[in-house]
């Protein structure tokens, strides 16, 4: 057996025995503020037990492995329905990000292990209302003061940033040059005077994004993470750490098993509803698209483990998944008749059709829209000529609004 | 077998794309569609020359011993140029069939001549809109063939046919010689599948299983060759997207190549996932021959190559606006192709019963 085979059970065998405590079953009912608590006691036994950082440097306390034992360990995890969503930007992008571009070592260890164990949340201050898919059009000002920079303005759909004691953000330093060349990249302390979070309900009724305002908050120079004006790379950077993730052709919604169960036990028009061609022909090609997303991911793990790059096909993942199950979930609850508008506040996005649907315009917009996914593939795959831009090398103070 | 191409894997496509891009000539295929069944010559001297007829056949019986994946990158090349002939895809339907359940004596007589592309191979099971009928109207009694099987692609150019037929209430799986069986050829969208109606009237045939395993090896055998098909048409999809690519980036309207318009690349980006996903599952079902999930890997791929074929086809002419619906331009001839591909080798209707039947109940 291969050693990422040998890791992977490894790691199977260890979740296994901690789904009782952690797993999804354990989290039914719990209260937000329970089930933080229960994500950080978490995240602090997966430390323990070896499976934190498992890609990171030894040196920053992480495991020292490959890509391919830390996508495995995220896709056996995947299934448990863990608590980990509020620690998945944190140690995703921000803290990564932290060392590789931060400058105090000694203080970058003490927040990455802090960050590693669930004592410590980092956030990431990125969008902001007129700079979303634009995000080098964002407006966040951060101006000098002596040593230290003032920083002033607005951030939007920053995830957990309620529980953040840290976070990474860009602000634009210069609006005299065209805008990706004035903007700044510096870590901040979410408790400083002058940060307010307010948290924003979404349509499936949950908070996890929220607006942040930066009233005069004070930063260090030595807080700025690459040069003045080089914001923006650092920024892309960040975006590219994350690109070895566990993807999953369900689209982070049900399995397909719960579809065709569903479909076995109900009828429509009082003929089973699994006869009926036009469910037939969903579960087929539903499996086809899946199976197909499936074949994707194992040849990009191949590639890797040959030492090759993985093919850009791997980026249609979300793309394609998560549209699917949007489709899907409205067919769900179509079977299920008048009973399907039944809503369980605490039901889970895997576990039930109504949470999945509510939920699925927002995987369909967070972390690259279906529109902007499109663009990239046909811009930076096909070669097809990017948007008409009118602001481009426009000085940002000049573009019109 | 792994779904990640190795050097020699890659080297394969390269000189198969290589080959056909000098040897394929669009007008050539386009006089071809006017023409009485008549295949492309060229195109099967080139599979001849190149052994392709035989990757998938046993050195023992002398193809080159490679399998389904090697098979499926040359078919995919095919599909890409157009392929001026179905027989590499119905032949292969035929060598499974032999290899999976003929006699020795069979074997060593049909295959190295299949192998070679002198015995050219046809698959025929459907009858009517059955890709594989439960109960076949063409009857096989006193080891004689009686009856029309409709319809079959490269019936008419070929040697030899896998035949389904039904023997007193139950169904036979048959090897029968062609050379004096009466073909009617029919005119048809895409004539140069040599699609015909055969006409058996006491044709001797051999008998590679009866009953339930009849329809299972039936079953198998169209896979195979369904697989072979799905990578052709995977070829022929990438390069319908890559064609309109090209034409967006070339073609300018309102001072801008049109590619630069969403409307244009977001409808090319999408025929990218498309060829993308169909690719990723024609591989997956090549490395999945022999094992007891390739018939469900098998319909995923038909399906998924189905649809991206059709989609390139027809965005990719859309794309082109007038060029695109002149018979010069040959666009049409993708378009015919993806669509006679579509329809033989079982249909999406088709795979889509097969393949949720398998989700429901289970590979058998």
């Amino acid at each position: 057996m291969s050693d990422i085979e040998n890791f992977r059970r490894k790691a199977r065998t260890w979740l296994e025995s901690q789904a009782s405590t952690f797993g999804q079953d354990a989290r039914r009912g719990l209260s937000e503020e329970e089930d933080l608590k229960m994500g950080r006691a978490y995240q602090k036994a997966k430390y323990e037990a070896g499976f934190a950082g498992i890609n990171w440097p030894q040196e920053f306390g992480g495991q020292g492995l490959g890509n391919l034992e830390k996508v495995a360990f995220d896709t056996e995890e995947l299934v448990f329905g863990m608590p980990t969503q509020y620690f998945s930007i944190s140690l995703g992008m921000p803290t990564p990000v932290l060392m590789k571009f931060g400058s105090d070592q000694a203080f970058i260890k003490e927040r990455v292990r802090k960050a590693l164990s669930g004592e410590e949340i980092w956030c990431q201050l990125f969008s902001e209302p007129a700079a979303g898919s634009d995000l080098a059009g964002l407006r966040l000002k951060a101006t000098p003061d002596g040593d230290d920079w003032l920083l002033n303005g607005q951030k939007l759909w920053t995830s957990w940033a309620q529980y953040a004691d840290y976070g990474v953000i860009v602000t634009r330093t210069d609006p005299t040059v065209p805008k990706h060349k004035g903007l700044t990249y510096f870590w901040v302390d979410m408790r400083a005077p002058g940060v307010t979070v307010r948290p924003i309900r979404l349509a499936g009724g949950g908070s996890h994004v929220n607006e942040v305002y930066f009233d005069d908050v004070r930063v260090a120079d030595t807080q700025r993470m690459g040069a003045v004006g080089g914001g923006f790379s650092v920024a892309l950077a960040t975006l590219m750490i994350e690109r070895h993730h566990a993807s999953d052709s369900a689209g982070y919604g049900p399995a397909l098993d719960m579809f065709v169960a569903l479909a076995q036990s109900v009828e429509i028009n009082e003929r089973p509803a699994i006869e009926d061609g036009r469910m037939r022909a969903t579960i087929a090609r539903t499996y086809a698209m899946r199976s197909a997303l499936d074949a994707i991911t194992a040849r990009g793990k191949l590639a890797l483990q040959a030492g090759r790059e993985p093919g850009p096909e791997g980026s249609l993942n979300k793309l394609v998944s998560c549209r699917s199950r949007q489709r899907l979930s409205e067919l769900a609850l179509d079977l299920c008749g008048n009973a399907g508008v039944a809503f369980d506040q605490h039901g889970a996005i895997r576990g039930d059709w109504a949470q999945s649907w509510i939920n699925a315009p927002t995987s369909r917009i967070a972390g690259g829209a279906d529109e902007m996914l499109l663009n990239t593939i046909a811009e930076k795959i096909l070669g097809l000529p990017q948007d008409h831009r009118p602001d481009k090398g426009v000085p940002f103070n000049q573009i019109p609004n | 077998m792994s779904i990640l191409y190795d050097d020699m894997q890659i080297a394969i496509a390269t000189e198969a794309d290589r080959v056909l891009a000098a040897r394929t000539d669009q007008e050539r295929l386009l006089a071809l569609l006017e023409e009485e069944g008549q295949i492309d010559e060229q195109f099967w001297q080139t599979v001849c020359e190149q052994g392709w007829a035989g990757i998938a056949i046993p050195e023992e019986y002398g193809g080159l011993g490679l399998g389904l994946v090697e098979l499926g990158i040359v078919a995919e090349a095919c599909g890409t140029h157009l392929s001026g002939a179905p027989f590499l895809t119905t032949g292969q339907g035929v060598a499974a069939a032999l290899l999976a359940c003929g006699s020795e004596t069979l074997k060593q007589n049909w295959l190295p001549r299949l192998a070679s592309g002198e015995v050219r191979g046809c698959v025929a099971l459907a009858e009517g809109q059955a890709p594989v009928p439960s109960a076949c109207s063409v009857t096989f009694a006193n080891g004689q063939l009686t009856g029309t099987k409709p319809a079959v692609p490269g019936a008419l150019g070929a040697d030899l046919a896998l035949v389904l037929a039904n023997d007193n209430g139950s169904p036979v799986l048959l090897l029968a010689e062609l050379g004096d069986v009466e073909r009617h050829w029919f005119d048809s969208f895409d004539n140069t599948r040599a699609t015909a109606d055969i006409q058996f009237d006491g044709a001797p045939a051999e008998v590679l299983a009866v009953g339930d395993a009849a329809r299972a090896a039936a079953l198998a055998a169209l896979a195979q060759q369904a697989v072979v098909a799905a990578h052709e048409q995977t070829g022929g999809a990438a390069a319908m997207m890559h064609r309109a690519r090209d034409y967006a980036l070339s073609r300018r309207a309102f001072g801008q190549p049109i590619g630069g318009f969403q409307s244009v690349k977001h409808r090319i980006a999408e025929l990218y996932c498309l060829t993308e996903l169909a690719r990723a599952n024609v591989i997956h079902a090549a490395s999945r021959s022999g094992n007891a999930d390739f018939v469900r890997a098998a319909a995923a791929a038909r399906l998924s190559a189905s649809e991206a074929y059709d989609t390139a086809a027809r965005d990719c002419i859309q794309i082109h606006g007038g060029m695109g619906v002149t018979w010069e331009s040959g666009l049409h001839l993708h378009m015919r192709r993806a669509r006679s591909l579509a329809i033989e080798t079982g249909n999406s209707l088709f795979w889509e019963d097969i393949l949720s039947d398998l989700i429901v109940e289970g590979d058998r």
